[in-house]
């Protein structure tokens, strides 16, 4: 009895972690869509709204969904307030903002070199310049995008299945 | 200093004006931070550089050297990080912040077809306190009214940089708008609807399109605007019956004061200049002032703490540009004190004395220099009266 109670862990949290894995997999090209989306729009506030950078982040963040929407919050809160305090620039705080937040995202390392890019020159200069910046982090993202959806395709059902299978192994040798 | 003004500076630099002198505190009126150069600030008419402690010196050896980073925060913090947005204030060469304290900046210029497009490299930085002086207005006020129209006159308040002019004019629109015209005979005027287009946020120092300087409860702000395209718009579509600009001086600038005050509307302006004879050496000022479309300067100097101010109606102005004119060297300057306590400004408000004996005096020498010298008076010259 006891062993058929170990035998439905084992295979339960089997699957469970296939599932996971699968779903990290579903959730990067979202994620970067939805990166995309908060690009685009902060290319309108600049572009047009000529929106403040504080004021643009909050809106952003006001309309991403949960990992990402954080992020954004956060920067635009440190610049109206903590740096006042200790007279950071936009460049420490969005590199900050992102290294804290990264893990809670499935995005990889190639999306944050991006986005650290970005955060590099945001505020600093011209209009035109800016909007240059963005469209350039754009058109990385969306190559980042095009190979994150190859994998999803390639692996989420892989390792979902691997999941159940390697539980099933286990299990298979532990009888 | 103003708290939220300190904000503005990085900490490193904030800790150290910080610690300036209470005296220096109070009268501050510039600070100016060059990029690996010493620190200066300007109080009361001094300048001084300031040591890492806040202690003052005169030396610029020793002094605190703002460092590049420092210089790069402050300039994120003065824009709110977005260099994209002020732009067009970069092309002008100064940004007004939150309390309408105004950054001028000095760098590299970028042309677009001959013209400054934008500033870049930005290293130098000249903070002007913004201060409201409530009660400078009352000094002044009684000197400007016409008592037959029931309102002001068309003024324009002259004086060099530094001097006050916003100051004054911020708080004689606050009175007007409030209806304290602080004269026995205007007791019952009520107040007036001011427009006050604020090109360079100075003003009104608008937050947001509403301003946080007192400017009486019936004041409408065109915040950012073009003088000339805002004097038209105020007048379209506000309906203000005295408009106020701060520094005039452009060509489309006068004709839109021509239009202002043909539309019945008072124009209170300030200008850049020293004195009358400045003013006429300036071509738009020199060509208002020959037709006579302002009814009376005010000139402002300052002396240690103390801003004098001095009321000259137009026919004054006329008759000592013509003068001015004939003798050409060897006359006294007109700004020499001596003058001025001989008492031939007659209008000048002297504290004490009553307010009607003077605008009686006034209307007297108003009326003078039709008589003596006709041709130097332009039709509209005397339209006030």
């Amino acid at each position: 009895m006891i062993k058929f109670a170990g035998v439905l862990l084992v295979l339960f949290a089997g699957t469970m972690i296939g599932f996971l894995q699968g779903a990290r997999f579903a959730a990067r090209p979202r994620q970067i869509r939805e990166l995309l989306h908060a690009l685009q729009r902060l290319e309108t506030e600049i572009g047009y709204g000529q929106t403040r950078l504080p004021e643009a982040l909050a809106r952003i963040g006001g309309i991403l969904p949960h990992p990402l929407s954080e992020l954004f919050l956060n920067i635009s809160r440190s610049l109206s307030r903590d740096s006042a305090e200790s007279g950071e620039t936009v460049r420490e705080i969005w590199e900050r903002a992102v290294r804290d937040h990264w893990p809670s995202t499935a995005m990889r390392k190639a999306e944050k070199e991006a986005l650290l890019r970005l955060g590099s020159t945001l505020g600093g200069s011209g209009r035109e310049d800016q909007l240059k910046h963005i469209r350039l982090a754009s058109i990385q993202l969306q190559a980042e995008e095009a190979s994150a959806r190859d994998d999803q395709q390639r692996y989420e059902k892989l390792s979902r299945s691997l999941g159940v299978l390697g539980a099933t192994l286990v299990v298979i040798l532990m009888i | 200093m103003p708290q939220p003004l300190m904000e503005l500076f990085p900490t490193s630099l904030r800790l150290v004006l910080e610690q300036l002198p209470a005296v220096a505190r109070e009268s501050l009126e510039e600070i100016r931070i060059r990029e690996n150069r010493p620190l200066e600030i300007s109080y009361g008419s001094r300048y001084s550089f300031v040591r890492e402690d806040g202690t003052l010196t005169e030396q610029d050896q020793g002094a605190f050297v703002p460092s590049k980073e420092q210089c790069r925060a402050l300039l994120e913090r003065v824009t709110n990080h977005s260099i994209y947005a002020v732009e067009e204030e970069l092309r002008r060469g100064y940004i007004t912040v939150s309390g309408g304290h105004r950054i001028g900046l000095a760098g590299r210029t970028v042309l677009d077809k001959g013209a400054v497009s934008h500033l870049r490299d930005i290293a130098g930085f000249n903070v002007r306190i913004a201060r409201a002086k409530v009660g400078f207005g009352a000094q002044v006020l009684p000197g400007l009214l016409d008592l037959k129209e029931r309102t002001i006159r068309h003024t324009l308040i002259v004086s060099p940089p530094q001097q006050g002019k916003t100051t004054l004019i911020r708080d004689l629109a606050r009175c007007v708008s409030s209806g304290e015209w602080h004269h026995p005979a205007a007791r019952d005027w009520g107040s007036r609807k001011v427009g006050i287009v604020d090109e360079r946020s100075e003003i009104a120092a608008s937050d947001r399109g509403v301003p946080t300087f007192d400017l009486g409860p019936r004041s409408d702000v065109l915040d950012a605007c073009p003088k000339a395209e805002g004097i038209m718009m105020m007048v379209r579509s506000l309906s203000p019956e005295v408009v106020v600009v701060d520094e005039i001086g452009r060509p489309e600038d006068a004709d839109a004061i021509y239009e202002a005050i043909h539309a019945g509307v008072r124009v209170l302006a300030t200008a850049h200049a020293s004195d009358m004879s400045d003013v006429f050496a300036r071509p738009v000022l020199s060509k208002l002032a020959a037709d006579g479309v302002f009814g009376c300067y005010v000139f402002l100097s300052r002396s240690g703490k103390k801003v004098e101010h001095r009321i000259v109606t137009a026919e004054e102005a006329m008759r000592e540009s013509s003068r001015r004119s004939n003798r050409s060297f060897g006359a006294s300057p007109r700004d020499d004190p001596s003058e001025k306590q001989l008492g031939r400004w007659t209008d000048h408000p002297v504290p004490g004395t009553s307010p009607v004996a003077q605008t009686h005096v006034n209307v007297k020498a108003r009326t003078m220099p039709t008589i003596r010298s006709p041709a130097m008076i332009a039709p509209r010259g005397v339209d006030d009266d």
